[in-house]
């Protein structure tokens, strides 16, 4: 971030909707995984602003100057850990809410894994983006 | 990687932990003030104790490597925004901590109404909308946005 010299808007929006949906998840993870299945699925909730405000300050940052970059191994694998994570976090939210609505163990352990893979992907994200991968 | 990416990887990897942890706490911390009963608020307020250690680990890497970077990419003893940046993150934790102290004050108590009938009760609910101590956690919350904006903004 201390490399960075763009318009300030852009680029604080991405990093916060990322801290934000992060948290988020990990808040879901750590309450289904304590049985809290409510409690998990509204932390996912919020997890879906949180998304739209990462995705939309990333591709607001792309239109600062980044297109010149676009085959960089760092700026693909960010747009495709962004794109592709979506899928990942309403799966999670679907498997949250279907736990919260049977109490079925499965759905619990579904929701908690799909969770924990969205965080892995998260962190892979933020690694390549500022160690500048590739 | 270079040494300046390697410590600003590090860096950012501390201030996802130290956010994202606040974030958990805070978002388990609401779940704990909007539910029914005291033990699911005893329950959700002993879950914010999980997101400790992740936020302890991002306390502390986001000031080692921080002054790292500072001496690394060659900014100057006065620079001013990286001088704001260190006293709001004193002032973030300090106010964190006093915001755990009252969330510990409320969890402690509605253990105990939970092991006494878990009905609702006006002194939780009071503690728990309590607008000085739910106050201190939204400052500590500002402050953090506030070093999130200097690191990206420079000013």
């Amino acid at each position: 971030m201390i490399a960075y010299t763009g318009p300030f808007w852009p680029l604080f929006l991405h990093v916060l909707g990322a801290m934000v949906l992060f948290g988020a998840v990990l808040a879901a993870l750590i309450a289904i995984a304590a049985g809290h299945r409510a409690a998990g699925f509204k932390a996912l909730l919020i997890a879906v602003p949180a998304w739209v405000l990462m995705r939309g300050g990333a591709e607001w940052t792309y239109s600062h100057g980044y297109s010149a970059v676009k085959d960089q191994t760092w700026l693909k694998l960010g747009m495709n850990v962004a794109d592709g994570g979506l899928i990942v976090l309403l799966l999670a939210l679907g498997a949250a809410y279907w736990s919260q609505r049977t109490s079925n163990p499965r759905a619990s352990r579904t929701a908690a894994a799909l969770c924990a893979v969205y965080l892995a992907l998260l962190a892979v994200a933020w690694l390549a983006m500022t160690g500048k991968w590739g | 990687m270079d040494t300046y990416h390697w410590l600003l990887t590090l860096h950012v990897t501390a201030a996802f932990l130290f956010v994202g942890g606040s974030v958990a706490a805070g978002v388990l911390n609401a779940l704990a003030v909007r539910a029914e009963r005291p033990s699911e608020t005893a329950a959700l307020l002993k879950l914010v104790r999980k997101t400790l250690p992740l936020i302890f680990i991002g306390v502390g890497g986001t000031f080692v490597f921080g002054l790292w970077l500072w001496h690394q990419a060659h900014y100057g003893i006065g620079t001013a925004w990286l001088w704001i940046s260190l006293v709001l993150w004193a002032v973030a934790n300090a106010l964190g901590g006093i915001g755990g102290q009252h969330q510990e004050h409320a969890r402690k108590l509605a253990e105990k109404l939970a092991a006494e009938g878990d009905t609702p009760n006006d002194e939780l609910n009071r503690i728990l909308a309590d607008r000085k101590g739910n106050a201190v956690s939204w400052a500590a919350g500002l402050a953090t946005l506030a070093i999130l904006a200097l690191m990206i903004g420079k000013p």
